[in-house]
């Protein structure tokens, strides 16, 4: 169990909203959370080998009566832009997307920056609504409900660990 | 070895996907874009048929995702062997994850045979029964005609997998189309398994 507050609100969010397939390929910020999920029988974790397999994963998961949630690091958002184009977004399959910043406060490798920047971008071009996650004593509220909101809207919904929050890769805000 | 000799027999898709649905009983059918799907809508459309008309390479994903949500009702992936190649770390996962009750048929053509005919590295260096098996996967059979085909799907059906069938087939077209809306194929699907939408 991770001992930071945000990381079990993320958690008790997904569990509020019955969220129990978790696909994902990890970060450092996205490790305790998905550690915690891991020894959690409430979630079955699958760990990909590359983002785009987990729309497909959840897609099946969702027909199948199972909501699901994808965990990547921001930069793996463009190995995924055809799956929500011409299957979640096409198909109105609902399920979290949960991004860990890139490119942002304490970011500390120049590759990052462009690609980071541009995923607020990439995901207001396919329609895909994003809530960050900024505030430590904001979390359980904009986790909970913008999880919500995307089997109301019945499309993909994003929700960003934004670096302020997390401190980014190097952890060096984890209040 | 599943890389073709010139002897190598070619089965008809349109046959073997008839066999495909003569064995599947409550079995749940995922095809993959293209062909793999206009042959399942020819032979044997059904409520409990999930059909991609786009994200290629997302077939393996979407049975294993549907095999883990639904683990007491086999699950079947019909997919093109360029569709395979496209993900293939998705093999891996399957194989690491290894849901019992999952069986993927693999259409080897070795080609893109709805883009004008490209030869693919099947038709010559890669394997793909070598990679399943490299992947994990323990249960990988290569039939060579009909009846080998039907028998080796009914026991993927009635044993314990994941199973990976790679069969090499000839380039015949599908003639049969899906359905056009994405949604509809949607709920058709979720009300087949008694499944409320949100």
């Amino acid at each position: 169990m991770s001992e930071i507050q945000w990381h079990t609100d993320i958690i008790d969010a997904f569990k509020a909203n019955n969220i129990r397939m978790i696909a994902q390929v990890a970060d450092t910020v996205l490790a305790p959370i998905i550690s915690a999920m891991e020894a959690d029988s409430f979630f079955r974790v699958v760990t990909l080998s590359r983002e785009e397999e987990g729309i497909g994963l959840l897609t099946g998961a969702y027909l199948g009566g199972i909501r699901g949630a994808l965990l990547l690091q921001a930069s793996g958002l463009g190995n995924t832009i055809n799956a929500f184009g011409s299957l979640a977004l096409p198909y109105q399959i609902p399920f979290v997307v949960l991004l860990s910043q890139r490119g942002s406060y304490f970011e500390h490798n120049i590759v990052q920056i462009s690609g980071g920047k541009s995923t607020t971008a990439i995901l207001n071009a396919l329609d895909i609504q994003v809530f960050d996650l900024v505030r430590p004593d904001e979390v359980a509220f904009i986790a909970e409900r913008g999880m919500r909101h995307a089997f109301v809207s019945r499309k993909p919904v994003a929700l960003t660990i934004t670096t302020q929050l997390s401190g980014g890769k190097s952890g060096s805000r984890t209040a | 070895m599943a890389v073709a000799r010139p002897d190598t027999p070619r089965l008809d898709r349109l046959e073997l996907t008839r066999r495909v649905v003569g064995a599947a009983s409550d079995a749940l059918i995922v095809a993959g874009i293209g062909n793999a799907g206009f042959d399942l809508a020819t032979a044997g459309d059904r409520p409990e048929n999930f059909y991609m008309l786009g994200s290629m390479g997302l077939g393996v994903p979407i049975g294993h995702g549907l095999a883990l949500a639904q683990p007491e009702r086999p699950v079947i992936v019909l997919e093109g062997e360029g569709s395979v190649l496209m993900n293939l770390g998705a093999l891996a996962t399957v194989g690491r994850e290894s849901p019992e009750n999952l069986t993927i048929v693999i259409w080897d053509n070795e080609q893109w045979q709805l883009t004008g005919g490209q030869r693919l590295a099947t038709a010559s260096s890669c394997d793909l029964a070598t990679v399943a098996r490299g992947c994990g996967i323990q249960s990988v059979m290569t039939p060579d005609d009909e009846t080998t085909f039907e028998s080796d799907v009914r026991r993927a059906l009635d044993s314990p997998g994941p199973h990976v069938l790679v069969v090499k087939i000839d380039a015949t077209a599908g003639v049969g189309r899906p359905h056009s809306d994405p949604i509809w194929h949607k709920y058709r699907f979720m009300q087949a398994l008694g499944i409320v939408p949100d």
